[in-house]
């Protein structure tokens, strides 16, 4: 049964207002696969009342551990930043489909926005230990240096790493887009992934599209249920109708989804 | 006298439900999303999602927000249409054993008598008709907030099927026992309340709607308060049995839907936050006839003592 408890073991503030639990979970531990998401209920009372989806950002089935990166934005993310270790969560997980592994030994560009590297780190370790590595080539955009979460933890799982921020704070300054372009023309990879606010992915699909590299964004919605059965987390298809980031994502190939229709909101 | 083994049965509109507790149509999915969390066996029966009679889009993202004790929701009715849920959902919905209700809604009183005519087939036990939706052809006017066009649309479904009928009302109403009559007096088995009341919530940040729909239906414990006093009043004004819906999260507000007047009770937005929900008020309405030596849980529908308050 996708469900669990997790107990927080360790909960630590990496940069101000974002912090990396490790979760002892080892059913989730067992089954998480990069890409996929835990749906946690936050204490036990009416309000908050739903729960809150979070990416796995790493799972140690040797140890149990799961960990999350939680940054704080509102209600339910401020009472987890007040939570000390012991604390027990309620969780459905892992949820959604994750990213398939690419076969082996091509060449991979991994794109993060922000928060959005969580996923991703857990994609690249899974990349790192295959039998015919991937070469990976990484670039991590935010706002500014600090808001670069984990960048450590994500460069040291690629080859190449890129950073850049909007303030030129750390690495080159721009957008990651800026940087994404002419690298799939330097050197064009197989496969480009990415996890990132709605607008850095419809641009990362738009130069994908145009480049000719297949594309898998992951993405993010507010949700219901989690488990597919309210139609709440839907993001526009390109078929027409729209598709469920729970159950039919989080990770679409760029081409399932209509970023015109998206980028309405 | 003990009682140890309460019978929590339940009948309505000739249906014969072994406990009293069902899916709220929307928040079930086809039941099968829930299949991993739940036995769906030991439900009292399950409420589908809507069916239209044409496959429905649904509404622009984002669709859902919380808001204090309760979400706010704008889906649009997303379904594959009549055709594709008789072929592809409604098998599976069968290895349960228990009574599968269908919600049913449509844009003119024609759709509604139509899909009531190609839903009456194996495997469905009851229609629930959603009034709560536009009618085109009364310049998009909600069946359920009018005597006349609630009464037309009840009598149009009951023509069209031999399955029992239950009418879901729309709590956005001026008197609720108004519309609960003409759905009565027009042949209605059953009603069921309430349906999500008219909200809205905005970013003020970025001075938008939270829903790509701009409004929504209100959900959740929020708004049982209003669900206990329909249903009390609804339960005055008419006979006919009613399931109640509206904010239950556990045993103790099932009950105390039922003791308001319902026969049957449906959890909704309960089934996001814990799976398993429906289970912990079956489990819990069993637990409380046993601790109050009620026989059958039938004994307590409408019994809250009013008159004594
Ligand atoms: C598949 C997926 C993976 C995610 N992974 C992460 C992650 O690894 N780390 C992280 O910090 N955040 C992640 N998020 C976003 C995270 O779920 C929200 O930031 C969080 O729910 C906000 O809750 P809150 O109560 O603090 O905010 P509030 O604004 O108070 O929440 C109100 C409601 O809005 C929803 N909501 C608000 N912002 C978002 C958002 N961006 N996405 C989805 N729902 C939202 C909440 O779930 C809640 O129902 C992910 C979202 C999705 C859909
Ligand atoms: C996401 C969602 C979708 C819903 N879809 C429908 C629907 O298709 N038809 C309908 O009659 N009611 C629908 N409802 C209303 C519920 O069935 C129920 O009447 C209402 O949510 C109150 O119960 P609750 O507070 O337990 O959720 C929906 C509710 C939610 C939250
Ligand atoms: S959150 Fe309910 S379908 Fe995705």
């Amino acid at each position: 049964m996708p469900r669990a408890t997790a107990i927080l073991r360790h909960r630590e503030e990496v940069v101000s207002g974002h912090y990396l639990l490790t979760l002892d979970c080892p059913e989730v531990a067992k089954a998480a696969q990069p890409g996929q998401f835990v749906h946690l209920r936050i204490g036990d009372g009416t309000d908050p009342l739903l729960r809150r989806p979070f990416s796995i950002l790493l799972a140690q089935p040797e140890t149990g551990e799961v960990q999350i990166l939680v940054r704080t934005v509102g209600r339910g993310t401020g009472i987890i930043a007040t939570h000390d270790e012991g604390v027990a969560y309620d969780l459905l997980g892992p949820l959604g489909n994750g990213w398939e592994a690419p076969a082996g030994g091509e060449d991979v560009v991994l794109v993060a926005g922000g928060i959005g590297v969580a996923p991703l780190i857990f994609f690249a370790d899974g990349l790192r230990l295959m039998e015919r590595q991937p070469y990976v080539r990484s670039i991590f955009g935010a706002a500014n240096q600090e808001a670069l979460v984990c960048w450590t933890e994500f460069a040291a799982r690629c080859d190449e790493f890129t950073a850049v921020t909007e303030d030129g704070s750390a690495g080159e300054t721009g957008l990651v887009t800026d940087v994404l372009a002419p690298e799939l023309e330097r050197d064009r990879p197989q496969h480009v992934y990415a996890c990132g606010p709605d607008g850095m992915l419809a641009a990362v699909a738009r130069i994908c599209r145009d480049a000719g590299v297949p594309c898998y964004v992951s993405m993010e919605q507010w949700m219901g249920c989690g488990v597919g059965a309210c139609l709440g987390c839907a993001v526009p298809a390109s078929a027409g109708g729209y598709v469920r980031v729970c159950a039919d994502g989080p990770v679409f190939d760029a081409t399932e989804i209509d970023w015109e229709r998206m980028k309405r909101r | 006298m003990t009682v140890t083994c309460p019978d929590l049965s339940v009948e309505i509109a000739g249906l014969h439900l072994q406990n009293p507790v069902m899916s709220a149509s929307g928040t079930f999915g086809y039941g099968v999303e829930y299949e991993p969390y739940l036995d769906l066996s030991q439900l009292g029966a399950i409420v589908t999602k809507a069916v239209t009679l044409e496959p429905r889009e649904g509404n622009p993202q984002p669709r859902v927000r919380e808001t204090p004790a309760g979400m706010l929701n704008a889906i649009g009715l997303q379904n594959p249409g009549a055709e594709v849920f008789i072929d592809d959902k409604l098998p599976a919905l069968q290895r349960f054993g228990v009574p599968v209700i269908v919600n049913i809604s449509g844009r003119s009183v024609e759709e509604f008598a139509r899909l009531a005519e190609m839903l009456s087939i194996d495997g469905v036990d009851a229609l629930e008709v959603n009034i709560s939706c536009p009618n085109v052809q009364e310049e998009g006017m909600t069946f359920g907030v009018d005597c006349d066009m609630t009464g037309r649309l009840t009598e149009a479904v009951c023509a069209a099927t031999d399955l029992p009928v239950i009418v879901k009302l729309s709590p956005n109403v001026t008197d609720i026992t108004v519309i609960a009559r003409a759905a009565e007096q027009a042949g209605a088995d059953a009603l069921s309340l309430i349906n999500t009341l008219l909200g809205m919530s905005i970013d003020v940040e970025r001075r938008l709607p939270h829903l790509g729909n701009v409004t929504g239906g209100l959900s959740g414990p929020a708004v049982r308060p209003v669900a206990v006093r329909m249903i009390y009043e609804v339960a005055r004004a008419v006979d006919l049995p009613l399931i109640g819906m509206g904010g239950v999260m556990n045993a103790g507000d099932a009950l105390e839907l039922i003791l308001a007047g319902a026969t049957g009770v449906a959890v909704g937005t309960a089934n996001f936050v814990e799976p398993a929900a429906m289970h912990q008020v079956i489990d819990g309405i069993a637990a409380y006839c046993r601790r109050h030596d009620v026989a059958r849980i039938a004994d307590l529908v409408g019994a809250v003592a009013a008159d004594q308050a």
